[in-house]
């Protein structure tokens, strides 16, 4: 192979590497949008997942302008994710458990709550299992997969008040100024909500990129639960979007 | 012990804008001359922890200290004697708001104002939670660099800071303001007691302040630690230095003095004092007035200007009671000459509506003079009626009147009583203040 050859097809990697990246952007961007009125951490889940996918497209594709036979790398990532699957299985099945009992089963930390015999209060939630200490002051340890087959009773006192709405942000969004938007729109609420309890922002965690927040509401009427978070959703989704912009 | 303080109020004011001067390495306060570049801010805060700190750096149990607090217009950064003092800045719109809301806040917990539950969804107490998330955002970035081993927050501004910091350190509180329950609004009830909850331990000026917070639902550690002052500081000023004050203020070699220090503020009773004085009618005594605004409610601080306009009241007042030349409105005064008014004196009145404690009665004490203390303030929990001070309610100027009376017809009561306020001012040394505090912190650090 002579040299421009060599530039040409390294020209082409280049080029289908920036194409990928321009959308992976394009995707994360339309499914900010699309579904900006699901809940703010799934999305943004939604988002890295669709960004991962792209980029594994987009590098195998660069990879076979380069010349380079792809057939077999192709077989090997799916294989290995195979493998994966069948290894982790139940694993797996607890993880995704947690990941959709963390969004849509309400209970949290504190809670007491009642699940397939056994009530307790949930002093741990770990990607794996939910961990429960009885009143005898026992530990049980319940695979986070039963949540979703099992009925699950919260005893917790007014916890059919509380609406609580995981949040992920960008690290490098002003906290100050995001917390102070959101407490504005949920004041557009009030009416819906019992005002002892003003909506409460709380850190989950912080990761290199992402802060992770629970928004914390109470409301008189329960039937107004899913109404009130799928329009805060949007509400804070825009209030990202805008943030992003201003900055 | 790595420590962070954090209060609102911060150690020293700047008379001019200075923040762009200085980045990140840190202005010495030795440098600046005081009077001149900066004062230092009134109010017990600030009067407790520098001494505080400072004693405990020199006693080599704080390895660290850091002090943030909200200053506009001052450098970020100062040094002075170990302590790093950090200066947080807030937009003007949003330091309005704030004040607003603290104002609201203040009000509300010295039952001034029946507050409901509208104010914890009004934009001003949106700007205050902003200044929390702002500090404790700041906070975490130092905690980044330093790794504390603890955080103490002051003051009921701060309080949602122990929430917003959602780190494992252990998170100290201390309340200084009169807590008592019948003045809480219902509905705020349960966003207090989250507040409260994030700390480890809460520490408040009195005994009595305790039932309040275990009724609010409190289950962590909880404290009660007098305040206290560096007694040392409090010299025995020259002849000459208490002839310039009398001669700067016109009191003559026979006239008497009852002194009263305060911030100017309704809830310090100034015109309680004045309405008691003007009652008792004593010849040739005059009513000596101290303080100008705090931190927050003087132009020089946060730009409110509530101080002012109650001076316009007070004077006013003193008009109408045919008072006015006697009631001397002294202002602002710089250490040694407070002390040349504590020794000048003869009876030195706390006439607040409502006090979280009352460290004038500690500087009364120091100089053996008498104190006339309300009992609506924390620190009528340390006076023996007759023994080391009296008592009155600042609602009825008579008893006030009567009282004040009796403390400048009596000689030798007013000297025993002054003898007994120093045995008990020991109680709120600095010394005993540092040992406590120092207790109460090594156990929540687990040393």
């Amino acid at each position: 192979m002579n040299l421009p050859d060599v530039l040409l097809k390294l020209s082409f990697f280049v080029f289908t590497l920036l194409i990928t990246a321009l959308l992976s952007r394009v995707l994360s961007l339309l499914i900010g949008d699309l579904f900006r009125e699901w809940a703010p951490s799934l999305r943004t889940s939604l988002q890295r997942l669709a960004s991962v996918a792209v980029w594994m497209v987009g590098l195998i594709f660069a990879i076979g302008l380069l010349g380079l036979k792809t057939d077999l790398l192709l077989l090997l990532v799916g294989l290995m994710g195979l493998a994966v699957l069948l290894a982790l299985r139940e694993v797996l099945e607890n993880v995704g458990a947690k990941y959709f009992s963390d969004l849509y089963i309400p209970f949290k930390v504190g809670d007491i709550i009642r699940v397939g015999g056994q009530s307790g209060k949930v002093i741990e939630i770990n990607p794996v299992t939910t961990v429960l200490l009885t009143k005898e002051e026992r530990l049980i340890s319940i695979p986070n997969s039963v949540f979703m087959r099992e009925k699950v009773v919260n005893l917790t006192p007014h916890v059919w008040k509380e609406i609580l709405i995981p949040v992920t942000i960008s690290s490098s969004l002003s906290l100050p100024e995001f917390e102070s938007e959101v407490l504005k729109a949920c004041g557009r609420f009030r009416r819906y909500l019992d005002e002892r309890f003003p909506p409460l922002l709380t850190v989950k965690g912080r990761e290199e990129k992402y802060v992770n927040l629970i928004l914390t509401l109470m409301v008189k009427d329960p039937s107004k639960k899913e109404e009130i978070v799928r329009e805060l959703n949007r509400k804070i989704s825009e209030i990202e979007k805008n943030l992003k912009r201003k900055k | 012990m790595r420590l962070c303080l954090v209060s609102q109020t911060p150690l020293v004011l700047f008379l001019r804008e200075r923040r762009q001067e200085h980045g990140t390495v840190p202005l010495k306060l030795s440098s600046l001359s005081e009077g001149e570049d900066y004062e230092f801010t009134a109010g017990g805060v600030t009067k407790m922890v520098y001494p505080l700190l400072r004693k405990m750096r020199e006693g080599g149990l704080l390895e660290v200290a850091h002090w943030v607090s909200l200053n506009p217009g001052a450098p970020p950064l100062l040094s002075s004697s170990g302590l790093l003092l950090h200066h947080l800045e807030l937009e003007k719109q949003r330091l309005s708001g704030y004040g607003a809301a603290k104002e609201t806040l203040w009000r509300t917990l010295h039952g001034l104002s029946r507050e409901t539950v509208d104010f914890l969804w009004q934009d001003e107490f949106i700007d205050y939670t902003y200044f929390n998330r702002k500090c404790a955002e700041f906070l975490l970035s130092l905690e980044k660099e330093n790794d504390f081993d603890l955080f103490y927050i002051h003051d009921f501004q701060m309080l949602p800071l122990g929430h917003m910091l959602n780190l494992l350190k252990p998170k100290l509180f201390r309340w200084h303001l009169p807590f008592d329950e019948t003045l809480l609004p219902e509905e705020w009830r349960p966003l207090l007691s989250l507040y409260f909850n994030s700390y480890e331990a809460v520490v408040v000026s009195c005994r009595k302040y305790l039932k309040t917070l275990r009724r609010l639902g409190y289950r962590g550690k909880s404290v009660h630690l007098y305040p206290y002052l560096d007694l040392s500081l409090y010299g025995k000023p020259t002849r000459e230095e208490v002839e310039a004050l009398c001669n700067r203020f016109g009191i003559g070699e026979d006239e008497r003095v009852v002194l009263v220090v305060a911030r100017l503020d309704p809830m310090k009773g100034q015109d309680r004092a004045i309405e008691g004085f003007a009652k008792a009618g004593i010849p040739g005594t005059k009513l000596m007035l101290v303080g100008d605004g705090s931190f927050s409610s003087s132009k020089k601080g946060m730009g409110l200007s509530k101080a002012e306009r109650w001076l316009g009241y007070l004077r006013g007042r003193a008009r109408e009671l045919g008072v006015e030349d006697r009631v001397i409105f002294a202002g602002y005064l710089k250490p040694r000459e407070l002390q040349a008014a504590y020794e000048r004196c003869e009876v030195v009145l706390l006439p607040s509506l409502l006090e979280g404690f009352g460290l004038v009665v500690i500087e009364g004490w120091v100089y053996r003079k008498p104190c006339l203390v309300s009992r609506r303030a924390g620190v009528a929990e340390l006076i023996k009626e007759g023994e080391n001070g009296l008592l009155f309610d600042p609602l009825l100027p008579e008893e006030l009147a009567e009282k004040l009376s009796l403390l400048l017809s009596d000689e030798r009561l007013a000297a025993s009583l002054g003898e007994g306020g120093k045995e008990t001012s020991s109680l709120c040394s600095l010394e005993r203040g540092v040992e406590e505090e120092a207790k109460v912190m090594r156990e929540l650090v687990g040393e």
